[in-house]
């Protein structure tokens, strides 16, 4: 073991020098700044409509009252809109859960939406035949055919038999430590797989490409030391940066507020397994440029569980095989202080898979070494 | 100390050998050269004997170790010095050499002095970086001593380095086997291998084609002449006699008996003119 921690120090030594490292220092710099300054809060707290009535006073005013019973200040908030550089001077009314922009003219409503994606316009008018209010959606194009239905029928409605119905059924909620992530909170999980795990397996790989550019692999091979103390030095360095790097992001977030014991161990786990997957992958390759796209390629596939985070509607089951899935489910649990059984289960996985590839990528370097 | 065996190995597995039915023997304390022109096989059994390459077939101790079960601890006893130079270039000369001794189980030699056998103890806290190509090499050279190896593997220990230095290089090869050191020398310098080597094996084409001694081979296949130089009625005349033809003999005694000698030696048929005529194979 003492030449396993001699073989770390010097490789936490030259990682120091290299330009890799840097790239993983100046990525957590990056993640914080931007997470800190440039994301909002609350990214989509508002639902933004653009209405145009076109109605007759008496019934304008009406809708208006019935729009005020709901703003949150109860007041008519003047708001002035740019299209195409004319100033535009409209009506707001702002709700729990959208705003709406009362537009005079039924042209600029049109084109707001149409500038302002993804923005939902409307023009409301009264139905003289059926003696009631209608709607005229107007929709950006690339909404799900659900959505349109439900446009479709959240008016035709009767509202009272609705209000009726929705007293018969009941709501209970499954889970009453249910956590609300901002949206800084929210995008951590993806943020600290690609930092960690999936950054790893490219920088591992540099680094062993680094050393078979000088020919030292070679060198360590004729040692009384051991292949698996050469590979393993490379894997705690990459472990150690991840975790200095992921925690200060971390912290940097969410202060105090996640289960930093269960992050380590996803964190220390996970790092584990993907940095062998990419020691793996680059024992088949003597070109970096080879083994770096086989890495892309790979980093892809394991970036797609997080369209299924953010679209959790779109759920393949295909993709949930995809191990970063429950990596990302994994640091999700670890930020909302969640299942705790979740996280030891994925992370004794994690280690046992990354022991096995290690098993194997050690004799895979012990037949290449001379390649 | 070096034991082989009908060792042979096909890089693809294939059928196309790069070394072919390989049998040899390095006793203890001797300087065994392996002799061949690029290409030839003899980086393919050095690494095999040094564990770079598993072993396929055939069988090979080394130090006491069967090459198929190595053993970590087998590299205590050995080192090797490689052609091209592989030290961590980022680090200083020094740390280098510190690095290295940590990895061993054995006793081992002062970095510093290693340093200056070799000529560069003053650039020990310089990047490697910033080295030319020939202090590298000395520092992988000196790198493959710092165990204090019994059984030391050098390839193409003198390669890139000038006359001076390969000197040096040489005089520490001897003392090292005068300390009692095995040493397995991969060249394709012959003239190295006529200073050093106690016995050598002509490779080609991966059979080994020959084993002896180069006093052995230079009396089996070089020419028995002598050409003496001497001054005869005021002109240098130059002559090149047969040591075995009893009228050369007799006329060589003459030139002696009469003239002024000016110099005279045996003209020995270099390693290089042995190899050529036993392989049919030049060394480029």
């Amino acid at each position: 073991m003492k030449k396993l921690w001699y073989s770390y120090t010097k490789e936490l030594k030259l990682s120091s020098k290299s330009f890799y490292f840097y790239v993983e220092i100046i990525m957590a710099v990056l993640v914080i700044g931007v997470v800190l300054f440039l994301v909002p809060e609350n990214l989509n707290q508002y639902q933004t409509e653009y209405v145009y009535l076109d109605m007759t006073e008496m019934i304008e005013e009406n809708y208006r009252t019935m729009m005020l019973e709901h703003d949150v200040d109860g007041k008519i908030d003047t708001a002035i809109l740019n299209l195409d550089g004319t100033e535009i001077t409209t009506e707001l009314f702002i709700t729990d859960d959208s705003k709406v922009y009362v537009i005079n003219n039924k042209e600029d409503m049109i084109a707001l939406t149409k500038a302002d994606r993804p923005y939902v316009g409307a023009s409301i008018y009264y139905n003289e035949e059926v003696m009631d209010l209608a709607y005229e959606y107007y929709l950006q194009g690339y909404e799900s055919d659900r959505l349109k239905n439900l446009y479709q029928i959240i008016h035709t409605e009767d509202l009272n038999e609705i209000s009726l119905k929705a007293q018969q059924v009941e709501v209970k909620s499954l889970n009453d430590n249910y956590v609300e992530l901002n949206s800084k909170e929210f995008s951590l999980p993806v943020i600290l797989t690609f930092n960690g795990s999936l950054m790893g397996m490219f920088i591992i790989a540099a680094y062993i490409f680094l050393d078979k550019g000088e020919g030292v692999i070679k060198a360590y091979a004729i040692t009384a030391s051991k292949i698996w103390h050469y590979l393993m030095s490379k894997v705690l360095v990459l472990m150690t940066v991840t975790l200095i790097t992921s925690t200060v992001i971390l912290l940097a977030i969410m202060q105090f507020k996640p289960d930093y014991l269960m992050f380590f161990l996803l964190l220390i786990t996970s790092t584990f397994t993907f940095s062998t997957i990419g020691l793996f992958l680059s024992s088949f390759y003597n070109d970096m440029n080879k083994a770096f796209l086989a890495i892309y390629v790979v980093m892809m596939i394991l970036m797609l569980p997080a369209i299924t985070y953010y679209l959790p509607s779109w759920q393949p089951t295909w993709v949930t095989l995809i191990p970063s899935h429950n990596l990302i489910q994994g640091f999700k649990e670890v930020i909302t202080n969640g299942d705790r059984t979740y996280i030891l289960i994925s992370s004794a996985v994690y280690m046992v898979v990354g022991i096995v590839i290690f098993v194997i990528t050690e004799r895979r370097f012990k037949k290449t070494l001379t390649k | 100390m070096i034991k082989v065996e009908g060792l042979s190995h096909s890089y693809n597995k294939d059928g196309k050998y790069a070394i072919k039915n390989v049998h040899f023997e390095v006793k203890k304390g001797e300087i065994f050269g392996f002799l061949g022109p690029s290409g030839a096989g003899k980086s393919t059994t050095q690494n095999i004997l040094t564990g770079l390459l598993q072993l396929q077939e055939g069988s090979a101790e080394v130090a006491g170790y069967h090459v198929d079960h190595i053993e970590s601890d087998m590299f205590n006893s050995i080192g090797m010095s490689f052609e091209q130079s592989n030290v961590y270039s980022k680090m200083t000369a020094i740390e280098n050499l510190k690095f290295y001794a940590k990895l061993f189980d054995c006793e081992t030699e002062d970095p510093q002095h290693l340093l200056d056998l070799v000529g560069i103890g003053d650039k020990a806290k310089i990047k490697v970086g910033e080295f030319s190509k020939g202090m590298k090499h000395r520092l992988t050279f000196a790198r493959s001593m710092i165990n204090k190896p019994t059984l030391w593997f050098l390839d193409e220990p003198t390669t890139g380095l000038d006359p001076a230095i390969a000197a040096d290089i040489k005089n520490i090869i001897r003392k090292k086997n005068e300390e009692g050191v095995t040493i397995f020398l991969t060249t394709h310098n012959m003239f190295i291998a006529d200073e050093l080597c106690d016995r050598v094996a002509f490779i080609v084409d991966g059979e080994i084609k020959l084993i002896d001694s180069p006093h052995n081979l230079k009396l089996q296949y070089g020419d028995k002449l002598v050409e003496v130089t001497y001054i005869k009625n005021d002109k240098t005349i130059t002559e090149s006699l047969s040591t075995i033809v009893e009228e050369d003999k007799k006329k060589l005694q003459d030139i002696i008996g009469t003239y002024e000698i000016e110099t005279m030696h045996t003209k020995e048929a270099t390693l290089e003119e042995i190899f050529i005529k036993v392989t049919g194979r030049g060394l480029a």
